[in-house]
């Protein structure tokens, strides 16, 4: 029976035979469910309806389920949050939602939460607020706090909820890294109360649930004990110490504002959701966090360059050249699902390239039969056998024009119909390689960086004569393997290196002139780069730099660069380059120079790179300002809180007008 | 009413790749590969969200609580919950007895189409308490009292608490089906070198197959898995030659882990329909089912628990008229190499026709490059219940491609063979 008091669009809502009530989140004219300002609204309605008949006895409980075929709650909707312009937008917003979350809390009915499918953010608030969790065992059903991702942390009293549920240790872990979690995990940590086999067996447990008025049991003593002040102490510090490891709190300060609010009012936890209100407050209105958002936001964008409707789906890649960055290839393909033929002409090779997968399928598979499955779907494949059945064949062997020119032609007479051909290269034009095919219009380019399983970007190059469809093609098949497609055209360093390359030389010009090497890389890191210009030139390895700088006529002869590599100290894989390397990491013996000093310093050494995004975007190297963002912030971890090159300059240039505004 | 009967049309079958029991699938039930096999048949004939008139099949090797599996595996898959989904096991014979029932169904006119499946797992074997100990727990359950409950467990003992795999051997002889075969080996006189040059040749062939891409379109890939995990690329007859025999240790002994099919987890499906069904949903037949049999012997009494097919097979031809050399394509299920071998030498012997097969002339020798020319259970394994569906469907792929007519013959525990013909869509009858 649907209950026709409620006007709703983007819930439904009825009332069963039983007396239980089903709110169904099925919002209009999305594929997903966002707790958007219109959900809110009605899902506030839906509770006073629930209040009333739970007082008058027609409602004997609330099933909140979702109406869409995958996915449950995906979280509040980030585009709203950029109509909240001041801390006190934010907090009457918020203190609304968490007024509503109460109610629900305080129903004097059970609420059971039934998930099947994503449910992050705002919607695992949501069903903390519930007195009951049930969620599908199916493997697309995960739970998570990805605010941290976003310069922000729970802020629906998800903080003080969830530290109720599973306790301080794994909820706080769950909060500071944002990391996902499976069904049975989040039972494991007390987050999820019960789980089901089927979708179609959710409602039934619901209901079960309903009518035996289950709820949900808060963690127990020994996790409460961590509540207590001199255990909070304790763990903030251990927690201060591991956040420090991977996000400094100049540029991240969410996590570091969670902690302190665990700190302060861990052990009272009606206080910690107000306080919780206080700090998130500014978080959410904060230049970084508008500029994290604007970094998911081109993560989407970019996902969107691959044609969702496409019927082609790669299942079958076939790989030349066993090398690392070949043997990585296959390893991510077959990572994502995909059957992979590796070929190589040496054996050893070969061999050794399918052994190094061992450790990335460890760590993607968790148990014997799938780690044995992907293991079995990687296949050597001296004689290239593989090749006719292949949806995708990648080229990744020596950069001789040549003998890429010779494959391709061979390829093509061997290849499906329809199957994508596809060149590595980094510095060859694809038009070159191509002239030989009687097809050159097949030809695409799928540059990846290194190291493969880590760097979340592949350029998908457009040569001249490239086909439109086969560069769609491409992209889809890079969003198949998880990854970022971003489509450029064919120039020299495609995007990522072009624009890379000045900034790198431009810093070891200035090394050249005496500058040293440990201030430049602090100035970048202060500025917000994952790694400084130089320990980057160590880490790609000189040899590489010293080739590229040849490609683009900025070798020098004499330079330290060119002598670091006559002398074979290649950088890291050597040991030795710029830096001395040990155990993976450089050498470095102070970092104790002035902060405005470093901070000039990094602005100008980021200089270059901001100038060539610009002429990369007038060139029209790939279609959009964004994209140049997204490029070079997951191709190159460009300080993402500064939201890209060109959106940083545009924000720096509102800056100074505004200052000389107000002189 | 008179009616005329309709041409069985057979639209095309999938599977997921089959795995020996214990490795890849070890995490997985009966249920969960149904539903993937099925899935995957869905996806390649459009069938989303379309009701199919039965779904038909089983496993040998159930839990009790899979007393409801071929319904319940419907319903997880995106079918119409309104496809009915029936259960019946007929052995290694089960999903292709399923495929005759449903082809006579649309034969009459009852329904226009029907899903033929099957599925095993030894790797997820039900384990069972000993019926002394399972009647006890029982009678506890129905007590009210507490003491009446502790009475019932008087005179227990631990051993009653071991507990009862599910048997492997024949119930009335109490032999493996292994041991069978070795009398069979005997009684047909057929040596180690042969059994173990068939094998062989199996994994060529199917390996070929592979290679080829013929695979491609009769598998979907499920849990990671791309291709049956039993197939050797690399066998070697010398290799062979060397292994220990798995069934009896007597030195005259033949059968081997080599030419004997490893227990295996997998499913399979086969589509079939009439032809007004499938030209309403745009699917072009492969192939067409004509004729089916199955007959019993009485290997109590020593005629080999294996051999009930000769019989079947025999019988069927006679009902179709044909000779066993009309054919394009043998499709002989590999329970053992010495089956199959058992099988044709038995066809050929004069004496054996005329006591088993009531012949005066023997059945004669088939064109042997004509038999299990994509390798069979040997080589891919053989989910016992799920053999059927697999042999249908690569029948009906080989007719498709090549033209022609097929036989295919299925031997099964307790005694029992199950036969049928298949005809090339292209040449009317």
């Amino acid at each position: 029976m649907t209950d026709d008091a409620l006007d709703l669009k983007d819930w439904r809502f009825s009332i069963d035979g039983e007396g239980i009530a089903w709110a169904t989140f099925d919002r209009e004219g999305s594929s997903a469910n966002a707790l958007g300002q219109r959900p809110l609204e009605e899902l506030g309605a839906i509770v006073a309806r629930t209040e009333a008949g739970a007082r008058d006895g027609s409602i004997k409980g609330l099933v909140i389920i979702s109406g869409k075929e995958r996915g449950y709650i995906v979280g509040a909707d980030i585009n709203e949050f950029e109509n909240l312009k001041t801390e006190a937008d934010v907090t009457k917003s918020i203190s609304t939602v968490n007024a509503m979350f109460d109610r629900i809390e305080r129903l004097a009915v059970p609420v059971v939460a039934a998930v099947h499918g994503v449910c992050v953010g705002g919607g695992l608030e949501l069903i903390l607020a519930c007195h009951y969790r049930i969620a599908t065992r199916d493997p697309s059903t995960r739970v998570g706090f990805p605010e941290v991702k976003l310069g922000i942390f729970p802020g629906f009293n998800g903080t003080a909820r969830s530290i109720r549920q599973a306790g301080p240790m794994s909820a706080m872990q769950a909060m500071l890294t944002g990391s996902m979690i499976s069904a049975s995990a989040a039972k494991g940590m007390g987050l999820i109360d019960e789980l089901v086999a089927s979708k179609s067996a959710l409602p039934w447990a619901a209901r079960k649930a309903i009518l035996k008025k289950r709820s949900s049991k808060a963690a127990g003593l020994t996790k409460s004990a961590l509540l207590t002040w001199p255990a909070r102490k304790v763990l903030a510090r251990q927690m201060r110490a591991e956040v420090a490891k991977k996000a400094r709190a100049d540029h991240y300060p969410a996590p570091y504002r969670l902690i302190d609010l665990f700190e302060e009012y861990g052990g009272d936890l009606d206080a910690m959701k107000a306080a919780e209100t206080k700090a998130f407050a500014p978080l959410l209105v904060s230049e970084q966090s508008k500029n994290l958002r604007r970094v998911f936001k081109l993560s989407e964008a970019l996902k969107a360059q691959a044609p969702k409707k496409l019927k082609w789906k790669p299942v079958r890649a076939h790989v030349i050249g066993a090398g690392t960055m070949g043997a990585d290839i296959a390893g991510v393909c077959v990572a994502a699902g995909m059957e992979v033929t590796l070929q190589d002409i040496s054996k050893e090779q070969l061999e050794k390239g399918i052994s190094s997968q061992g450790k990335l399928f460890g760590r993607k598979f968790k148990t014997k039969p799938l780690k044995d499955a992907a293991k079995a779907r990687l296949i050597a494949d001296p004689e290239g056998r593989g090749i006719s059945r292949a949806d995708v064949v990648i080229e990744a062997i020596v950069e001789r024009l040549d003998v890429k020119q010779a494959l391709f032609a061979d390829l093509e007479t061997k290849v499906k119909p329809g199957a994508v051909l596809a060149t590595n290269t980094s510095s060859l034009k694809l038009a070159d390689i191509s002239k030989p095919m009687k097809d050159p219009g097949r030809l695409i380019g799928l540059h990846f960086f290194s190291p493969v399983p880590q760097m979340p970007l592949v350029e998908v190059v457009r040569g001249d004569l490239t086909r439109a469809e086969e560069i769609d093609k491409g992209a889809a098949f890079v969003t198949a393997i998880d990854k970022f497609p971003l489509i450029t055209k064919d120039v020299p360093g495609f995007l990522v290196n072009k624009v890379l390359t000045p900034y790198m030389f431009a810093a070891m010009e200035r090394l050249e002139r005496g500058e040293d090497k440990e201030k430049i890389d602090e100035a970048v890191r202060t500025f917000g780069m994952p790694m400084g210009p130089i320990e980057l030139a160590d880490s790609v390895g000189l040899d590489v730099c010293a080739h590229v700088a040849r490609i683009l006529g900025k070798g020098s002869e004499g330079s330290r660069l060119e002598r670091l590599v006559q002398s074979g100290r290649l950088g890291k894989k050597t040991g030795e380059g710029f830096y001395k390397w040990v155990d993976g990491k450089p050498q470095r013996s102070r970092s104790d120079w002035p902060k405005a000093e470093l901070e000039k310093l990094g602005r100008e050494l980021v200089d270059p790179l901001i100038t060539e995004s610009q002429r990369s975007l007038d060139e029209g190297v790939v279609a959009s300002a964004d994209l140049v963002d997204a490029g070079m912030i997951f191709g190159t971890g460009f300080a993402p809180f500064r939201g890209g090159p060109l959106h940083f300059k545009t924000q720096e240039g509102g800056k100074t007008v505004k200052a000389a505004a107000a002189e | 009413m008179t009616r005329t009967l309709r041409r069985v049309a057979v639209i095309g079958g999938v599977r997921i790749p089959f795995c020996r029991s214990n490795t890849l699938y070890a995490d997985l039930s009966n249920q969960d590969m149904l539903t993937a096999a099925l899935d995957g048949l869905v996806d390649r004939y459009n069938l989303k969200r379309q009701h199919i008139d039965e779904v038909v099949g089983g496993a040998v090797v159930t839990h009790s609580k899979d007393f409801n599996l071929m319904r319940e595996s419907v319903l997880g898959t995106s079918l119409a919950p309104s496809t009915p989904g029936v259960t019946l096991q007929q052995a290694c014979g089960t999903s292709l007895q399923a495929a005759l029932m449903t082809g006579a169904k649309i034969a009459a006119g009852e329904i226009e189409c029907g899903i033929a499946a099957g599925s095993d797992t030894t790797s997820d074997a039900p384990i069972v308490f000993s019926k002394k100990f399972s009647k006890r727990l029982i009678e506890a359950g129905q007590k009210k009292t507490m003491m009446e409950k502790l009475k019932v467990f008087q005179g227990f003992g631990p051993s009653e608490l071991t507990p009862q795999a599910p048997m492997v051997s024949e119930p009335r002889t109490g032999l493996s089906m292994g041991q069978h075969c070795e009398l069979m080996a005997r009684t047909f006189a057929v040596p180690r070198a042969e059994q173990d040059q068939f094998a062989f040749e199996s994994h060529r062939k199917a390996a070929a197959a592979y290679a080829e891409g013929w695979m491609d379109d009769l598998l979907v890939p499920f849990a990671g898995v791309f291709r049956d995990n039993n197939l050797r690329e690399d066998m070697s007859l010398d290799k062979l030659a060397t292994l220990k025999t798995a069934f009896e240790k007597d030195p005259k002994a033949t059968l081997t882990a080599a030419n004997s099919t490893p227990l295996t987890d997998g499913a399979a499906t086969v589509l079939l329909a009439s032809e007004e069904w499938a030209a309403a949903h745009g699917l072009k037949p492969q192939a067409f089912l004509t004729y089916g049999q199955h007959w019993g012997n009485n290997f109590v009494a020593g005629e080999g628990l294996l051999m009930a097919p000769t019989i079947a097979v025999g019988k069927m031809l006679e009902r179709a008229g044909l000779t066993l050399q009309d054919f394009d394509f043998y499709e002989i299920h590999e329970a053992f190499a010495a089956q199959v071998l058992a099988t044709l030498k038995a066809w050929e012997d004069r004496d054996y026709c005329k006591r088993h097969l009531g012949r005066d002339m023997p059945l004669g020798s088939i064109d042997r490059s004509k038999l299990n020319v994509k390798g069979s259970s040997l080589a891919v394994g053989h989910p016992f219940a799920a053999t059927g569906a697999r042999i249908v469907a690569n029948l009906a792929k080989l007719l498709s491609t090549h033209g022609g007519r097929g036989l295919i013959s299925i031997c099964t525990a307790g005694g029992m063979g199950v036969a049928a013909i298949m005809e090339s869509a292209e040449k009317p009858l």
